[in-house]
């Protein structure tokens, strides 16, 4: 079985919301942290 | 990484993908991640400004506000106290399991292992039963941890964490490797993220996914205030705050991968629906997952103990977070030693933690668990909305916010807290309140639900005030 296209496109949006923004955020606080 | 670490806790294993399972798999991301953004965000926000403001713990903040709120500070910190009870009960099951995953002591009946050789459940809550011994010892060894690494305080908390943030989340993702290359793996992750778009339109939904926000991100407990306080002065709070719930969030939604995988893989050993074998809370860590694990082909025993070491490490700044601002709210007001006060809260919480090692532990801990999450969190949340944006210059807060951080909150934040935020939570209050009215919970009786719920509860709240009004060596 594979897993459904909507449960991908699922996958993908709460992959790109959490851990996109986590990474982001995080980037941003090491960056204003070595100013 | 303490605010991280106090706000991932079990219920990210074992609360989280079941929800996002029972409301609409992946159509379930767009009501929690709004959640995020409009509940869990601002009161992130708001109680790591407080706690940076007034540089002490919940009640010394809310003292600082006005002295008339000096109570509501120590509400949520004996809410929090009361919780951690019968969650550290909780960590001395999964010690127990531990041990127990050595040589899958459980065997092929893991239902009637955990109820009746285990916890000897009887059927009612006020058939009390038995003592159970494993339990009393392990929850001894969980209170006495807890103990050592609180206090000295938050130095000590600070290198604990260290060890108990990233390794809970390595051995997790140890566990979904692990149950994604197992056989049914892709129908059980399948059930998780299929969407169902159709529940979005169902009001039970949007306030599941508020409920789970408020709950899994440690607000409304005093913790994160406590935590803020110890900040440096010039942290970025506003980043630091969306961070932690980030991070919250992300664990939540990775920890359905590792749960949903076993549950297809149990499901196709066993020849059953997916739907029959997926569990929630004590049921699926106790329950299906060693059943799964049984079931494994290899090594079972090993994934056995990373599975409980995992929840033991993701439990344990949870606990030490619930307990630790007590002892802080004390020695703000009374000057008395840390150390000291927190020996006695610590005995405190294990002798009161017995009632939850008796046979009918489980029906208590299933009370208490209920009341206090639904009611004392959504009740303390929209206090701390409405004194913080009706009784005190919110844009002073704001102010205070903003000037430590690189990323600016503008006047939406104000709106949230004063508008938006006290409207979702009574919604969130009255439909527990309709919950009750229309159904008795689990059809407990009305004493065990008085005594086990509604009295503890209330309990609270009026110790909040006795609090309030026993002088303390120095005013807050």
């Amino acid at each position: 079985m594979t897993l459904p296209l909507s449960a991908i496109a699922m996958l993908i949006f709460g992959s790109v919301v959490l851990y996109g923004g986590l990474i982001y955020f995080l980037y941003r606080a090491l960056k204003h942290k070595k100013k | 990484m303490a605010a991280v670490g106090s706000a991932v806790g079990l219920g990210n294993i074992w609360r989280f993908p079941y929800m996002c399972y029972k409301h609409g798999g992946g159509a379930f991301l767009i009501p929690f991640f709004i959640a995020i953004f409009t509940l869990g965000i601002p009161l992130m926000i708001l109680e790591f400004t407080l706690g940076h403001w007034s540089q002490g713990g919940a009640p010394k903040t809310f003292a600082k506000i006005g002295r008339k709120w000096e109570w509501l500070g120590w509400w949520p910190l004996l809410v929090e106290f009361i919780t951690v009870i019968y969650y550290s009960v909780i960590m001395a099951w999964c010690f127990n399991y531990m041990i127990y995953s050595l040589d899958l002591r459980w065997g092929s009946n893991s239902e009637g292992f955990f109820i009746s050789d285990f916890l000897g459940l009887t059927n009612a809550p006020e058939i009390l039963g038995s003592i159970r011994l494993p339990v009393v010892l392990g929850l001894l060894c969980i209170w006495l941890l807890i103990y050592l690494i609180i206090r000295k305080g938050v130095k000590n908390i600070g290198k604990v964490v260290l060890i108990t943030v990233p390794l809970p989340t390595i051995l997790l993702v140890i566990l979904a490797i692990r149950g994604l290359t197992l056989p049914g793996a892709i129908e059980g992750v399948s059930y998780y993220l299929t969407p169902d778009f159709s529940k979005l339109w169902n009001a039970e939904i949007w306030l599941a996914a508020y409920s789970q926000v408020l709950w899994s991100f440690s607000l409304a407990g005093g913790i994160m205030i406590t935590y803020a306080s110890f900040l440096p002065k010039k942290s970025d709070i506003n980043n630091n705050a969306i961070i932690t719930c980030l991070a919250d969030a992300g664990t939540s939604f990775f920890a359905g991968f590792a749960v949903f995988s076993v549950i297809g893989y149990l499901a196709y050993s066993t020849g059953v629906g997916v739907t029959e074998v997926a569990k929630v809370g004590p049921e699926l860590a106790f329950i299906a997952y060693p059943t799964a694990v049984t079931l494994l082909p290899f090594a079972a025993a090993f994934f056995g103990i990373i599975f409980f070491i995992a929840l033991l490490t993701f439990g344990i700044d949870s606990a030490f977070s619930m307990v630790e601002p007590l002892p802080v709210g004390i020695t703000d007001k009374w000057k008395i030693s840390k150390q000291k006060v927190t020996a006695i809260v610590c005995l405190i919480g294990f002798l009161a933690g017995l009632i939850y090692t008796t046979g009918s532990g489980l029906h208590w801990l299933s009370i208490t668990d209920y009341f206090i999450a639904n009611f004392g969190l959504a009740l303390i949340a929209l206090f701390e909305c409405i004194v913080v944006g009706y009784m005190f210059n919110i844009r002073r807060l704001r102010k205070h916010a903003n000037d430590t951080s690189e990323i600016k909150i503008g006047r939406w934040w104000e709106i949230l807290i004063k508008y938006v935020n006290p409207i979702i939570l009574i919604s969130l209050f009255l439909m527990v309140i309709y919950e009750n009215i229309t159904g008795r919970y689990e059809n407990y009786s009305t004493f065990a639900l008085m005594i086990g719920g509604v009295c503890l509860a209330i309990a609270a709240f009026v110790l909040s005030f006795v609090f309030m009004k026993v002088k303390g060596e120095k005013e807050l």
